[in-house]
């Protein structure tokens, strides 16, 4: 087996039994899945086949097997979002019942809530910008999560709305051009490098945005 | 301190034994004992994270596994909820 020599001993050594973990933990779930069962359970399950997913990928041991796994679990986040929302709205188009958003009603009565939110969103994102990136993407995010789930402003026009989904879409052409920028002129590292950052802090603080107002929207129809 | 080795085979147990606990163990006919026991195997997958020093995918996999318990939480409640046969 080929091994380069920045991979540390070690990590080589364990690179067999991590890959039967992986092996192992992946005929497990999906057995599981094979037995005929309920749908939620199928779900549940799938969440093991991630695991064995992360780990023959985690076994590299160096800095690619970093970058592989983070959209690994974003995928799986997205996916396993993706399909209880299915079985549920399936379920509500069934019984023509509308259940509640949240399982318990959420009351978020606390002083905080209305005295703090400006300071804290203000923070969360100037630090955000400060930071760039994926981090202060979501460091950002949150800060305009926190604001808007504070429901200090309220029935936002769907004009706005759009306006985020465009920002998005700004931003990945920023990412794109930092992309190319590195590959054709290597001796503007330093400016495609922000380019790819900025991008990439704008696509995550508007997608959580996003999240936030369309949750937000759900909640209050009730 | 302790042999490195340790924490990387003791991190393969545990994703094991929480991937057959989640499939075969007892009372899994409840979902949500089913979702905790996924838990397992998320701790044993992190053990082997963190031996390998994937610190910043140790973070986002703590994040996410949260998340995802959540989620599974959440659609478990709606359908009993709705009283659903799923």
């Amino acid at each position: 087996m080929l091994v380069p020599e920045f991979v540390p001993q070690i990590f080589a050594s364990w690179y067999m039994p991590a890959i039967y973990t992986g092996f192992i933990i992946a005929f497990v779930g999906l057995i599981g899945i094979a037995v005929p069962k309920r749908d939620i359970h199928v779900l549940i399950l799938t969440d093991i086949i991630g695991l064995a997913m992360l780990v023959i990928v985690g076994a590299v041991g160096t800095d690619l097997a970093e970058a592989l796994i983070l959209p690994g679990l974003v995928v799986e986040l997205a996916e396993i979002l993706a399909i209880s929302e299915i079985l549920i709205s399936r379920e509500m188009r069934k019984k023509d019942k509308i259940p509640s958003l949240f399982p318990t009603p959420l009351t978020l009565d606390m002083e905080i809530m209305t005295t703090a939110p400006n300071f804290l969103a203000i923070v969360l994102i100037g630090y955000g910008v400060f930071l760039t990136g994926f981090t202060g993407g979501a460091v950002a995010g949150s800060g305009i999560l926190v604001y808007i789930f504070s429901r200090k402003v309220r029935g936002l026009p769907i004009l706005i709305i759009d306006g985020i989904g465009a920002v998005s879409g700004i931003s990945w052409c920023l990412w794109i051009i930092g992309f190319f920028l590195f590959f054709v002129t290597p001796q503007f590292w330093l400016l495609s490098l922000f380019l790819a950052a900025c991008g990439l802090l704008l696509k995550v603080a508007s997608k959580m945005g996003l999240i936030g107002v369309l949750m937000r929207e759900e909640y209050n129809k009730k | 301190m302790l042999d490195l080795g340790l924490w990387f085979y003791s991190g393969c147990f545990l994703a094991i034994l929480g991937s057959l606990a989640t499939v075969w163990g007892p009372n899994v006919q409840d979902p949500i004992v089913r979702t905790f026991n996924t838990e397992i195997a998320a701790i044993g997958v992190s053990l082997i994270f963190l031996t390998y020093n994937h610190t910043l995918a140790l973070l986002t996999f703590i994040t996410t596994s949260v998340a995802v318990s959540l989620i599974l939480l959440r659609a478990i409640t709606r359908l009993e909820e709705m009283e659903a046969d799923v």
